[in-house]
């Protein structure tokens, strides 16, 4: 079993296949039915950012573990246009103005955590991360 | 979440058995607990799921990925309700700040009303929202007593930070407060240094000659105010020309005057009160005059809530501007 | 209550239709097509209001805004077609002695 895998988001049929990918890791972690579907919904979120707003970028999907907890963790990643002010798009009601970040409360409470570093003109990383309770 | 998983699983094998009314209810107010609790919609059919996999183990199987199906689609719809929650709460926070805001504005605002013998004067100032944007101020000198009735252009907050900066205005010139065309003057230099081009300002200012019986008064883009004759049983509009506040900087303004006999009413009001109609078919003007009329026997303070209460029940209640009425009635 | 706006050049003026109401919800559309007007310098624009049916004081915002934005770039800004009561409204906030205000729907400027 792999611990790690990644897919590219160039098309749309690639937030499919990274919804896939996590689904199946979820799947193999031990996530329940729900969380399953929580933690797919989530990677489908942030893919379709990417294919919507930064044309390119790649999820990246790894099992993590700390002490005897197991978790999933999810780095999205693109060299798009860069997120002006993350505080901004973590507030709820920004997701309805549309553009690069909406929906990401959203995708924050579905998970555990939520990291987003992101540089104007230069890309966004955000990382979510879930533990199986 | 285990104790809901069982408490559901009663109820609904109890509907199944008997289809009681009365289990319905006790589902309803199962439901009322889970919104309390936060319980998203795709956990709800989760607990579902597990629930009519008990009571039907034989026939299960075909369910189960319609099931998991439904999970998958309520995910969505539980981000959407959770967002919507949030956005709740956050306007209670700025629902809250507002009532603390419109607080210190009553406060600030506070401008006590004159009185004397040979004068009557009633005041009333609603806001259409939390705050307002209209303002009346009052000085009261031995000599004179002088009226300033203010609305800036729009309502709620914009509004009512530009009021404060009026009031600070008025209070600064207190010695002038005999002059409605230096005031005005002023106030115009003051408002047109500090706000942007669409933001303006119309005031009414007047000033009451106690001795003489003499009132005198400019306007600065405002609303003519009401006189009513009572010798004539007439009225007339105190109409003085002048630009809104805040447009023109050399804008000089122009004075007026009117002397009052007794039972003479001066009413004035800000656009709140005489713009209740947006067609041509009423002249809203002859039915704020002919309400004055109705009334002109009252104290000034009645005069302004009957004409309040007349006019917030012709709108049927919903009032679509900030509503300021000032009533100068000579006794 | 909606709002439209439609410009139409003809004979070096630029006309500019309203049809309405211009209130506090009607007004910030109103100010952004006005704002993407690009202004030349003494350039002729007539706004017509023939098919305007109410303005607030948010509307008069909106015109004093684009007068004041028009007149630094010298161009010259006409309101044409006013109703008696709108006509009225420019008249008692002082506005008709700054702007160039006619209830006439004819836009031949001298």
């Amino acid at each position: 079993m792999q611990k790690k895998s990644s897919v590219e988001i160039v098309t749309e049929w690639d937030i499919v296949a990274a919804r896939q990918l996590g689904r199946n890791k979820a799947k193999e972690i031990g996530f329940g039915t729900v969380d399953q579907a929580r933690i797919t919904t989530a990677i489908s979120e942030l893919a379709r950012n990417i294919y919507l707003y930064a044309r390119f970028g790649n999820i990246h999907i790894e099992w993590i573990e700390e002490g005897d907890k197991k978790g999933i963790k999810i780095i999205a990643k693109d060299k798009g246009p860069g997120i002006e002010d993350v505080r901004k798009v973590l507030e709820d009601g920004y997701s309805t103005s549309g553009g690069l970040g909406a929906g990401l409360p959203g995708v924050k409470r579905l998970m555990d955590s939520m990291e987003i570093q992101s540089e104007i003109n230069k890309g966004t990383t955000i990382t979510i991360t879930k533990w199986l309770r | 979440m285990e104790d809901l998983e069982r408490e559901y699983h009663k109820i609904l094998a109890d509907y199944v058995k008997e289809q009681s009314e009365r289990t319905l209810y006790i589902g309803q107010n199962f439901v009322r607990q889970l919104i309390r609790r936060n319980i998203s919609p795709e956990d709800v059919v989760s607990l579902h799921k597990d629930a009519v996999e008990t009571i039907y183990p034989a026939q299960f199987d075909e369910l189960r990925l319609a099931y998991d199906f439904l999970i998958e689609m309520m995910v969505h719809y539980g981000m959407a309700m959770r967002e919507h929650q949030s956005l709740l709460q956050k306007q209670a926070e700025i629902q809250m700040e507002m009532n603390i805001a419109a607080n210190v504005q009553k406060t600030m605002l506070k401008t006590p009303i004159p009185s004397d013998m040979t004068i009557d004067i009633g005041m009333l100032s609603k806001p259409l929202k939390n705050v307002n944007g209209d303002y009346v101020h009052f000085i009261d000198d031995k000599k004179y007593i002088s009226v300033a009735v203010t609305d800036v252009v729009g309502k709620g907050v914009p509004a009512a930070l530009c009021m404060s900066m009026v009031k600070f205005g008025l209070e600064s010139m207190e010695e002038y407060a005999h002059d409605p065309e230096h005031v005005l003057g002023v106030l115009n230099r003051i408002v047109e240094r500090n706000v942007d081009d669409s933001m303006f300002i119309s005031m009414f200012y007047g000033c009451y000659l106690r001795e003489w019986g003499l009132f005198y008064y400019a306007s600065a883009g405002h609303e003519p105010a009401f006189l009513y004759r009572a010798e004539e049983n007439k009225f007339y509009d105190l109409e003085a020309k002048g630009m809104l506040l805040g447009i023109v900087p050399t804008t000089k303004y122009k004075r007026s005057e009117v002397l009052l006999e007794d039972g003479d009413i001066i009413v004035i009001v800000t656009d709140g009160v005489t713009e209740f109609r947006r067609d041509d078919t009423v002249d809203e003007r002859q039915v704020v005059a002919s309400l004055i009329h109705d009334v002109k026997g009252l104290p000034a303070q009645s005069i302004c809530e009957y004409l309040y209460s007349e006019l917030e029940e012709m709108q049927e209640f919903e009032l679509k501007d900030d509503f300021s009425v000032v009533v100068i009635k000579k006794v | 209550m909606e709002i439209t706006i439609n410009f139409k050049e003809e004979k070096e003026i630029l006309h500019v239709l309203v049809k309405g109401e211009i209130d506090a919800y009607t007004a910030p559309k109103l100010r952004d097509k006005l704002d993407a007007i690009e202004i030349e310098e003494k350039a002729n624009i007539a706004i017509d209001l023939s098919e305007v049916t109410y303005i607030d004081s948010t509307g008069l915002g909106v015109f004093v805004a684009f007068y004041k934005r028009a007149t630094r770039e010298t161009a010259h800004v006409r309101l044409v077609g006013l109703s008696e009561r709108i006509k009225r409204l420019f008249e008692i906030t002082g506005l008709s002695d700054l702007m160039d205000i006619d209830t006439d729907k004819k836009v031949e400027l001298s």
